[in-house]
This record gives C-alpha cells, structure tokens and sequence, in this order.
C-alpha cells in the first residue's frame, strides 16, 4: 500500500490557458491571411469578447441575459457622447464639469464602464432575489426601456443615432483604422480570456458555479446567491461596456435600432451558447461559428434572423446542451476538473 | 457527561419553535438544545416533522414562532448562509450535490469559506479522506452512487469547519460496514468537541451514538431524555409501532 505512491488530484488551477494562448494566436494571424476581410475580423473579435463577458454571467452564475445590449449600448453611447464636444461635454460644461472640450475615448469608454457596473447593480439587486426566467425577463425590458430612451431622447440623437466625426489618435494611431480597431478587439477578447482564468481558479468562480448549480445548496455553505450573481453581473457588465465603446469606434455611426435591438443581445446570447456556455473558452468558438455561419448565409440571415436564431437555441439546447465544446468533453463538462 | 452538561452553557437553543405551512403545523412549538461535544438525537415516525424542524434551525424556513440562539446570540432570523459562517453546518435529507463540478470541488466550495487558494484545498481533500470520498476527488459528483453522495453531503459540511452539525440521515441507506464507519466518524467529531444535532430513523444508531434524545411526531414533542428513556417511554413506543410501513 505505502509503496505505492497516489499522485493526489488538483482542482485548483486556471483552467487550459494552451487553448486560449492559441485562440489568440489564431486571432493574431487573421489580418495576416484575410487583410482584405477586417471588418468582418473586427466585428466577430468584438463579438467573441462580448459572448465571453455575456459568460460570466449567463455560464458561470447560470443567468440568462438578453438585454446585454443594453451594456453594450451604455458603453456604446456614454464612450461617444463624451466624445462629440457639443453633446457630452458640452452638457458637462453647462453643469460646472470640464472645460467642454471633446473626451477621449478611453475616459469615455471608462466612463461607460461605471456607468454599466452601476446599471447592472441596482438591475441585479432588484430581480436576483427572484429565482427562476424572472432576470431574463427583466434583462429584455431593461434593453427595450434604454432602446425607447435613446430613440426618444434629443441628447443621445433619437433614433438617427450618433456620428462620431473625428478621434484623437491613440498613442499615435488612428482609431478608425481596421487594423488598429482589430489588435483593440483582440484586447478585448484577451481581457475577457483572462478575467474569466482568473475567475476559473477563484474562490468566486466555486462560489458561482456552486449558485448556478443549487442556490439553497450553496446558502447552506455560506454563499449569498444573490451577492454572487450581482458580482458576476457587474464583472459581465463592466467588459461589455468595455466592448461596447469599442464597438462604437468600430461602427463610428449608429442608431438604437442597431445597437439596443433584441437580436443583438439574443445574437451575444446565442454565441456563448452554441459554443458552450460552461466551457472556458467556448464562447469565442461560437462566436466565431455563428458570424462564419451569418457571413455564408447573409441573405437569409438578413430576412429572418431571429428565426434562425430560435431554431438554433432549440436544436442546441436539445441535441448539444454543452455546446460546440461540451460535444469534446464528455457530459460537455469543462469549466472544472471533473473528467 | 451529565457533570460537562452542568457547566457549559448550550452552543444551540431553540425555544418554542413553530413552523407552519399555511394553516398546517409542521413544528409545534419544538424546544431543544445541544452543547459542544454532545450529540443529541432526533427521532420520530415519517412526516414528524424532523427535517422541518431542522430548516428552520438553519434557517432555510422562517419559524412562524420561537427563538433560535446561538453561542447565547438570537439568530432567529438570519439567513441560512450567515449561520453557515457563524459555524452551523448542515447535510440535506435529500442530497444537493453540484452536479456539475467533481466530488474534490464540491467540497473546495465550503472550504472557500475560511481558506484561500491551496490551503481550501487541502483541507477540502483531507475531509474527502477523512469520510472515505478521497479516491473519488475527480469524480463528477453527479456519477456518485447514494451512499457516496451521502458522504459527500457529510464532507461539505465539515469542510466548513463548524461547531454544530446538523445530520438529516446520513446513515440510512448505507451497508453495515459503511455505517459502521460512519458511527466512528460522527463519534469522534463529537469528541472533537462538535455539537451535533442528528437525524436518524435506524434505532440502534441513535442508541449508541446519543447523549439526548428528542422524539417527535406529527410537529410535537413526544418524549424526550437519555436514549433509554425515550426508546422505551410508551409514546414512542405507540407511534413507531402506528407505522407499518417503515
Ligand atoms: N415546504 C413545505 N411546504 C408544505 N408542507 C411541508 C413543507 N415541508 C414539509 N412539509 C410538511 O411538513 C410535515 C413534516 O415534514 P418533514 O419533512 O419535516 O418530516 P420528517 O420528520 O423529516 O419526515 P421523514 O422522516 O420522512 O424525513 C409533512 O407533513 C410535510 O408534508
Ligand atoms: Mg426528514
């Protein structure tokens, strides 16, 4: 017996960071052989950002959002209006704040940050203590009352939405350039790839998990469910809006029916989703499928996207509940150690 | 015993507890409580109202009446997770394992509760040897079979480290040897200088391991004493013989 040395199993680590260093090598090397393709690169490195920050939420603490485009387009909006000078700072101006002068789009995209994690607490802390579709539905109204606020709203454009004339260069490079726009989106996604390791190895990522699993079960091991799923929220929140400004620079014109739709956040959803949404790193994965997936069949995509979009949350919900990756992994099991 | 029980005051009280469900009385006004170092069964036909009794003591039903003290305090109205840190521990009747996570990470949740990074570890996998789980660390909890998630549920709870264990049948279901083990385990978390409070519906483990016994049905006090009292008080002994199907 004692001659026999059992090696004694580890469960805390951050997860295979070998499949994240290579999805960002991947990413680099994308300009590289598709230089011709950048927009179609910028929007789905932003949108596997977005489905990765959606995760921290909807995988790790188990709830379902589809109004995350309402983050999105807090950071979107607060990161733009601070940048035209006759609108944000001119407003801030006129209540004693700054001299008026246009805001750089890093202290805006800040800015809509704060303003997001701020959202995102008095929304959680007013629907997590409802258990159940309660949040989700809560999450659509909220994206829907932001929509009817900024279409309704002179300040933030109506419904023609925002046109950012010109930003100040970012340490020497243009930010309307596609290539300067995909290494930020690739940024983006490295952030939320390493909030979400860091998050793997921590004591709230158990503490999530343990939530999303059985919320009476985690009480009785000292755990505040609705504590937990505010901090996930806020986490999810804060590197949306991250996403949303940078999305905004990327876009440098839009209106709230693009931006604060239901599609978009159903679209964010539905990525994590298909690649998985309790994997480290299958929402990348699905992202990537599902913006391949709408560039192949744009014209059908265009004509009756959420159609689609309902027969793939079915056929994967019934067929691949752990998603693109859950189909590598057996009983699609992936963000803990359990083999 | 009875000498220890003389000078230290109870680490649990809960007096006049009431639990309704609508107009239904589950807990008639149920008083009892445990020092460290004592384990005090409780016992009474299905549906006595056991299991209740113990959600209201960790706070997973709102007592409609009493009070609940702990370590002298009023915790009558905290929720489950505060007395978790305050050092109350539970196993549920029905196990609740994290399905998703293996058998090791299950219990690193409840170590999170006073350790960090390695150490969490550690102790989660020294308590998963301590119950006999330890070959199953990798495991998906959801594979376990009924007497490992048993264990599981048991190992949860100590990796909390408390000073009161609620027990709602941990040994039932398990083969003799594995409740035999089990007998030794809960007696030297008693020696240890635990409180426990447990449930139990095979008789001659609430015979062996009891300081005190408490038996109930239908939500009241039936008898209450030393083991021997009880099991023999004609109560007892009328609502267990009342219940053939057990
Ligand atoms: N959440 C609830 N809502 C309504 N009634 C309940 C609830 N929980 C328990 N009861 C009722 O309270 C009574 C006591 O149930 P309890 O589970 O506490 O009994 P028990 O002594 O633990 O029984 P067993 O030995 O079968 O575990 C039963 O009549 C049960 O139906
Ligand atoms: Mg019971």
């Amino acid at each position: 017996m004692t001659a026999i040395a059992v090696k004694r199993p580890r469960a805390l680590s951050f997860g295979n960071l070998w499949i994240s260093a290579g999805i960002i090598a991947v990413l680099l090397l994308y300009p590289v052989f598709f230089g011709k393709a950048m927009n179609f690169g910028v929007s789905t490195v932003l949108f596997a950002g977005f489905a990765m920050a959606w995760n921290i939420l909807g995988g790790w603490a188990g709830q379902t959002s589809l109004g995350h485009a309402a983050l999105l387009g807090v950071g979107a909006y607060t990161m733009t209006l601070l940048a035209i000078p006759e609108r944000g700072p001119a407003w801030l101006h006129s209540v004693g704040i700054g001299s008026g002068a246009a805001i750089a789009p890093w202290w805006g995209i800040l800015a809509g940050m704060v303003l997001a994690v701020l959202l995102s607490l008095v929304w959680g802390s007013l629907t997590f203590r409802l258990q159940g579709s309660y949040f989700t539905l809560s999450s659509i109204a909220v994206a829907l009352i932001l929509r009817l606020v900024a279409i309704n709203e002179d300040f933030t454009g109506g419904s023609q939405g925002l046109f950012m004339p010109d930003l100040p260069t970012f340490f020497g490079l243009d930010l309307f350039d596609r290539r300067v726009e995909y290494g930020l989106a690739v940024g983006f996604v490295v952030i939320t790839l390493i909030v979400t390791h860091i998050i793997r190895r921590s004591r709230t990522g158990y503490a999530l998990q343990a939530v999303r699993e059985d919320e009476d079960g985690a009480r009785a091991l000292g755990i505040d469910p609705a504590r937990m799923k505010l901090i996930a929220f806020a986490i999810s929140a804060a590197l949306t809006a991250l996403g949303g400004g940078l999305y905004a620079i990327y876009l440098q014109a839009f209106e709230p029916h693009t931006l604060l739709e239901l599609p978009l956040s159903v679209q964010i959803a539905l990525m994590a989703i298909i690649g998985g949404r309790t994997s480290l790193q299958g929402p990348v994965i699905g992202a990537v499928v599902l913006a391949v997936f709408g560039e192949v069949f744009r014209n059908l995509f265009s004509s009756a996207n959420l159609l689609i979009y309902g027969v793939l949350i079915l056929v994967v919900t019934l067929f691949a509940p752990g998603g693109i990756m859950g189909l590598f992994s057996r009983r699609g099991r992936r963000l803990g150690t359990a083999r | 015993m009875t000498a220890l029980n003389a000078v230290t005051a109870p680490l649990l009280e809960a007096r006049n507890v009431r639990v309704q469900f609508g107009g239904n009385v589950a807990v008639h006004d149920i008083s009892l409580s445990a020092r460290a170092g004592e384990i005090v069964g409780l016992i009474g036909p299905n549906g006595a109202g056991k299991t209740t009794l113990f959600n209201a003591l960790s706070g997973f039903v709102r007592p409609a009446g009493g009070t609940v003290l702990y370590d002298g305090r009023d915790i009558t109205r905290l929720t489950p997770q505060a007395r978790a840190r305050l050092g109350m521990a539970r196993t549920f009747q029905v196990e609740r394992p994290f399905e998703d996570l293996s058998v090791l990470e299950n219990v690193m949740v409840a170590s999170f509760l006073r350790h960090r990074g390695h150490k969490a570890e550690d102790l989660a996998y020294s308590v998963l040897e301590r119950v006999g789980l330890s070959d199953r660390a990798t495991q998906p909890a959801a594979e376990l079979n009924l007497a490992r998630r048993r264990r599981l549920e048991l190992a949860k709870a100590l990796a909390l480290e408390p000073r009161l264990l609620f027990l709602d049948e941990v040994i039932a279901g398990l083969n003799p040897p594995a409740q035999a083990e089990m007998i030794v385990l809960i007696q030297q978390l008693a020696d240890s200088g635990l409180a426990i409070i447990m449930v139990e519906h095979i008789m001659q483990v609430i015979m062996t391991l009891s300081n005190h016994v408490v038996c109930m049905a239908f939500g009241e006090l039936l008898a209450e004493g030393d083991p021997k009292f009880v099991a023999n008080h004609p109560d007892v002994i009328r609502a267990y013989l009342g219940e053939d199907d057990d």
